[in-house]
């Protein structure tokens, strides 16, 4: 598993995938945006070929996870699940956004 | 008059011009005579008071006189006496309501008719749903002869073993059902905007557009005027630090921080906060909106507080805080560093049963603590 600031990009087996996701559309650089950030406007992203749907992330030729304040992080190809970093909360929680 | 939005409708404050007039043309659109009477009233509370007095028996009558005079100060209003006649809230407007919803769901169709009240009611209803339940809040309280805002203070207290008052919770529930009877006005602006182009609704819409609540009867209604002052944060609740957030014309007001009712002068404490005060707080609510304002990070560096284990994912902070939960917080270093050289460090709360920091963090992902392994972390 890969973690850049607030977000946790965790290899699962395709099988574990559901079926029937509508892919998520790329913002207006092209690229899937994993997670926006709250303030700043910076997000977490993969500038290359690939597929994001409701949270999980496939990528057949591998691929890159920028972020402006973040080093980036090279993935291997495969299908990861993408889970946002959360706050506790008492009675509930929030998530997190850098 | 300047046409309002139904946004604005629902916060709009002052007296409105020509409500008598309206109430009058929503009779008359529900095909009922005229009121004989309009009572105009300055307050939801007065409003509700009057409408239990006169629809009454002695026995309400006589708890209501006792409700005022543990009030006294509170300003309430003189009212003729006279029997009102029954309610004509179904008539009025469930009635005028359930025809327009009729109407618009035959024409657009469930999926058009969901869509319509996501972008018109559905945007508008929680906000507005939060004052309704505020107001009813208080105007139990003030039946039970609780200052506005103090009821969570008396659980907490109850819960203590001190013995409640139960006829006057019973006084306060009495008058908060009186409320249900209401029709809200101005907080009726969420449902009308669904119905903004249906027929047979004008004199509801025209007396949300220049009053709050109001109750119908047969043969007198009683109007109340929107508050005076009504100060909302960023999100659209209730707060305001240096005085009431919301207040009437005769006196009734809300007292909020960000939404959650407090007693009066909480907000004028928040300024000179300290960790002892903070911890002082017995009410565990009040005491979190008193953490957050100050700011945890600096409660934790203020308050001596002291780190209880650490590890290579970051460091976990303890805080006991009587009758709640403790505060338990990772404090987490960010892996790259700023362009300055620094390394950013922040605290993340965790749930009260965490007890190492990769514990924590793993948490934080909705992991248990074995499988937070991270083969890489930026």
């Amino acid at each position: 598993m890969y973690r850049q600031g607030d977000i946790l990009i965790v290899p699962v087996p395709e099988e574990s995938v559901p079926g029937g996701l509508r892919p998520a559309p790329r913002d207006a650089r092209g690229r899937l945006v994993l997670a926006h950030g709250e303030a700043t406007g910076h997000c977490h992203a993969i500038p290359g070929p690939g597929t994001l749907s409701r949270g999980f992330l496939h990528l057949p030729e591998g691929g890159r996870l920028v972020h402006e304040e973040h080093a980036a992080i090279s993935l291997p190809k495969g299908w990861y699940r993408v889970v946002r970093q959360r706050e506790y909360v008492p009675g509930s929680y929030r998530v997190v956004a850098d | 008059m300047t046409t309002l939005t139904w946004e604005r409708v629902a916060v709009a404050t002052g007296p409105g011009e020509g409500a008598e007039e309206a109430v009058r043309q929503a009779y008359r659109e529900a095909g009922l005579a005229e009121p004989e009477r309009v009572l105009v009233l300055p307050s939801p509370l007065a409003g509700a008071v009057a409408a239990a007095w006169l629809t009454g028996d002695e026995q309400v009558r006589a708890s209501l006189e006792q409700a005022i005079v543990k009030q006294n100060g509170t300003a309430v209003p003189a009212h003729g006496g006279g029997d009102p006649g029954r309610s004509v809230r179904e008539a009025v407007r469930t009635g005028p309501w359930e025809r327009a919803r009729a109407a618009a769901y035959a024409e657009l169709g469930p999926g058009g008719w969901a869509e319509r009240w996501a972008e018109t009611g559905g945007r508008l209803w929680p906000q507005v749903e939060r004052l309704v339940g505020d107001l009813r809040r208080a105007i139990a309280d003030w039946g039970a002869g609780r200052a506005v805002g103090s009821g969570r203070d008396s659980a907490v207290a109850a819960g203590r073993g001190r013995i409640t008052d139960l006829g006057a919770d019973q006084d306060g529930e009495r008058l908060r059902r009186v409320t249900l009877d209401a029709v809200l006005g101005q907080h009726d602006a969420p449902w009308l905007s669904a119905f903004d182009d249906a027929d047979g609704l004008g004199g509801l819409m025209r007396v949300a557009e220049r009053a709050g609540w109001w109750w119908p009867y047969e043969r007198l209604a009683i109007v109340t005027e929107r508050p005076v002052e009504l100060h909302l944060d960023d999100l659209g609740r209730p707060h305001r630090a240096d005085g009431p957030a919301v207040s009437y014309a005769d006196g009734f007001a809300l007292h909020a921080w960000h939404g959650m009712p407090v007693p009066p002068g909480f907000g004028a404490t928040m300024t000179g906060l300290t960790p002892e005060r903070i911890r002082a707080e017995p009410n565990a609510e009040l005491r979190r909106a008193m953490l957050e304002h100050f700011g945890i990070e600096r409660y934790l560096a203020e308050s001596g507080a002291e780190p209880v284990q650490s590890d290579e994912t970051g460091v976990l902070w303890r805080i006991e805080l009587p009758d709640d939960e403790a505060l338990v917080m990772v404090e987490v270093v960010n892996s790259t560093p700023e362009p300055d050289g620094t390394s950013r460090t922040y605290f993340l709360r965790v749930p009260p049963w965490v007890r190492r920091a990769r514990e924590g963090v793993a948490w934080t992902f909705g992991l248990a603590e074995a499988d937070y392994r991270p083969e890489r972390e930026t």
